[in-house]
């Protein structure tokens, strides 16, 4: 997995890349949780990512949680084929906010 | 087209990739996969993470896991072996639908993607034994 990241106004946005499982986890986590602790609205831009399994949905859901109770916003977007098929595998498609 | 492979991976979660590839390049021989490919390989690698995860409570040990594939007279089955701590199976809970956390995640996509989850003990040389079935 490889990401960038990219600040407009308050929002930031992450480009993730590649395939998100539990070995890269942590590092997805490092990226994302730091911007929603600094308050950010967080953009997590899906386009690129080819492969995402429980571990990447449970980064998706943390990253949810702590934003909700920072009272900030994390939305995903440009969601590709394979990782919205397993967001609404996993039921969570009324839970994350997509766009 | 029938197929039959196996192969033993590092227990550790950076063989999870190596899981996938190995399932992909079979599953891409089989034309009957063409719509589950991606689904199938994220079944079996939820298997094998949950045997990084929970067998060896993310320990790597320098045991090996060994992935079995078969697909013959349309019943694929994809069956793992570690010698990890004994599974419970009654301890194997998939997450409710209503919980919005990730803890049982897994166990909850290898049932939505497969139609039988056995788990046996039976194996020589192994401590568990996971066959994941489904018929096309």
């Amino acid at each position: 997995m490889t990401y960038q990241v990219k600040e407009e106004n308050n929002i930031s946005t992450v480009f993730l890349n590649g395939e998100i499982d539990m070995d890269v986890t942590d590092k997805a986590k490092d990226v994302i949780l730091p911007l929603i602790e600094a308050g950010k609205e967080v953009h997590l831009n899906l386009k690129d990512v080819e492969y995402m399994d429980s571990s990447g949905i449970s980064v998706l859901i943390e990253s949810h949680q702590k934003a909700i109770e920072l009272g900030t916003k994390v939305t995903l977007k440009e969601i590709s084929k394979s990782v919205l098929k397993v967001i609404m595998m996993a039921k969570l498609e009324q839970i994350l906010n997509l766009d | 087209m029938n197929i039959k492979d196996q192969k033993e991976f590092p227990v550790d979660s950076a063989s999870l990739k190596n899981v996938r590839n190995f399932a992909r390049e079979l599953f891409n021989k089989v034309s009957e996969f063409e719509n589950y490919k991606e689904e199938l390989v994220l079944a079996l690698a939820e298997a094998a993470q949950n045997i990084v995860k929970h067998a060896y409570n993310g320990n790597p040990s320098g045991d090996v896991m060994r992935v079995e594939i078969q697909y013959e007279n349309k019943v694929l089955t994809m069956e793992l072996f570690d010698k990890g701590l004994p599974v419970i199976p009654e301890n194997i809970k998939p997450r409710k639908l209503t919980d919005i956390k990730a803890g049982g995640l897994g166990t909850f996509f290898i049932g939505q993607i497969m139609d039988e989850v056995v788990f046996k003990t039976t194996k020589e040389d192994w401590v568990n034994h996971l066959i994941l079935t489904k018929r096309f």
